[in-house]
């Protein structure tokens, strides 16, 4: 479904988190936009108002998303992320399994224990939302987002990992903390973690923790 | 060639064009929150609109001219003195080596921009040398000036010209924005949408890069107040929990879980970086397409004295 907001936006509803990224790629190679922004459930087309006319912009996205739309392309790459898990890494990890009713051995290899797939990066550059996460751990956000979480800080809510590439105000329970860069601005691959690729986490100890 | 930072202000940082194409990847757009001011404070001393310039926040820099430089100042109005001699803003000014300017406490608007002709030294990251503190891009080591901080400049030379009256924007303390319904907006409580646009909103405390709260009656929407991840830009305001709007600014998250409850056309996204605390505002409703008509009326105004102003709002 096609939606019109303002002079300069469009948003399309699409089925799942790896459906809005297929989308967006089809619309963005197939196109001159400003932007194109897939979210969990939809994909938002910023055009340029000025020398796009929106009847025309919305007729071109009528014709491709009647298109072939190629699926997302899921990498062959497992990545792995270290974690350390609790402590001063994952600072709600005791409380929450507290509320689980589950020791937090259990709950480090219920979460190291499946295969996970990036649903999408967004919000700060490179935080990583990651899908697949099992059913005994879905917990809403914290009513009270803390004002600094720490780079590279893994928390869950709604689902999902989420992995914060940058210190930033943050609503998910952490559970632990990385030191896999997940945004290097100068780097040769700014965003090494994409969208459709695997990710596996592994439980490493404070001492292999290299900041 | 150079300037010297005696004192950075409150938040006083480089900034330029925003910075296209990244969103899907986190990136905000950055750039100057008031992209207007910025391009009006380049063209008085021959710069290019997006020359990187300084955004001074609230309470403007003191700084010293290592180098004979032409610069000028706008925005939000503040008193200004180069060696303890009151200076104009809107004009091109020229100060000798040596010579120290000194802006004070922003009185109508937010956020003054002073460029200095040539343009100031800055790091370019994806696309543009503006700063984004969050993620620490661009300017200089992606921060906010420090005291001692040298800006290296590149001297060139300037005439001496004055924005026209006509092309001077308003700095007042009651604002009004143009604004559409967005795509969450049917989920507002009827009496509660009603209120959106019926509301002299006030600017609360929290008011900054990434987005300003805008205090008044509290909105209710119908259903629970989360919904999925979604993209969100400049100009969107969102529904939070404790129901006051939050109008999202240049340094925005690029996706949010709040309701999307109206969009402030692009034509008028640019007054955002002048919004303080304590501010009135009032949103107005407009369709997509007398937003569009809007937006030609209001480039077709500036383009006498701002050639490139699609590019600047």
């Amino acid at each position: 479904m096609l939606t019109r907001c303002g002079d300069d936006l469009y948003s399309v509803s699409a089925a799942s988190p790896p459906d809005a990224q297929a989308l967006a790629a089809h619309l963005r190679a197939h196109g001159e936009w400003l932007e194109v922004v897939a979210g969990i459930d939809s994909v938002v087309v910023q055009f340029d108002a000025v020398t796009q006319d929106a009847a025309a912009v919305q007729a071109l996205l009528d014709e491709l998303l009647a298109g072939d739309i190629a699926p997302l392309q899921v990498s062959q790459d497992l990545v792995e992320i270290p974690v350390v898990y609790g402590g001063e890494y994952g600072p709600d990890l005791d409380e929450l399994c507290r509320n689980l009713g589950m020791s937090s051995d259990e709950f480090i290899a219920l979460h190291t224990g499946s295969e996970y797939r990036v649903d999408m990066v967004g919000f700060t550059p490179g935080f990583a939302f990651v899908g697949g996460l099992d059913e005994r751990l879905h917990i809403p956000r914290r009513e009270e987002p803390r004002q600094r979480v720490e780079a590279g800080s893994i928390g869950i809510a709604d689902g999902r990992t989420g992995m914060y590439a940058l210190a930033s105000p943050g609503g998910w329970t952490l559970v632990g903390r990385t030191h896999y860069k997940l945004f290097d601005a100068h780097g040769a691959e700014p965003f090494p973690i994409r969208a459709g690729m695997r990710i596996r986490y592994k439980s490493i100890s404070p001492d292999e923790f290299r900041p | 060639m150079s300037v010297t930072v005696l004192k950075p202000g409150l938040q006083t940082t480089i900034q330029s064009r925003p910075r296209i194409g990244l969103r899907h990847v986190g990136v905000p757009a950055s750039g100057a929150a008031d992209s207007l001011s910025l391009a009006l404070a380049n063209r008085l001393v021959g710069n290019d609109w997006d020359t990187p310039a300084l955004e001074a926040t609230l309470l403007g820099p003191t700084l010293r001219f290592n180098t004979a430089s032409a610069f000028a100042i706008t925005g939000a109005t503040a008193a200004a003195t180069l060696n303890g001699e009151s200076v104009v803003f809107h004009e091109t000014i020229f100060a000798k080596a040596g010579d120290e300017l000194s802006t004070g406490g922003a009185v109508s608007g937010s956020r003054m921009y002073i460029a200095v002709a040539g343009g100031l030294r800055a790091d370019e990251v994806m696309g543009s040398s503006s700063t984004y503190l969050l993620a620490g891009l661009g300017g200089i080591g992606g921060r906010a000036l420090d005291e001692g901080d040298e800006l290296v400049t590149t001297q060139v030379e300037a005439e001496a010209l004055r924005t026209p009256d006509e092309f001077r924007p308003p700095m007042t303390s009651s604002w009004a924005l143009r604004c559409c319904t967005s795509f969450e907006t049917h989920r507002l409580r009827d009496d509660s949408r009603e209120q959106l646009f019926d509301t002299n909103w006030t600017v609360g405390r929290r008011a900054d890069r990434m987005g300003l709260k805008l205090e008044g009656p509290k909105l209710a929407v119908s259903s629970a107040g989360r919904m999925p991840s979604a993209a969100v830009f400049p100009g969107t305001v969102q529904c939070p929990e404790d129901g006051s709007p939050y109008a999202l600014s240049v340094d925005a998250a690029t996706v949010g879980g709040y309701p999307r409850i109206a969009q402030i056309t692009r034509a008028d996204r640019h007054l955002l970086g002048q919004l303080r605390p304590g501010d009135h505002v009032r949103l107005l409703q407009r369709d997509g397409d007398t937003a569009v008509s809007e937006l030609h009326a209001k480039l077709d105004y500036w383009r006498a004295w701002l050639p490139d102003i699609v590019r600047i709002i």
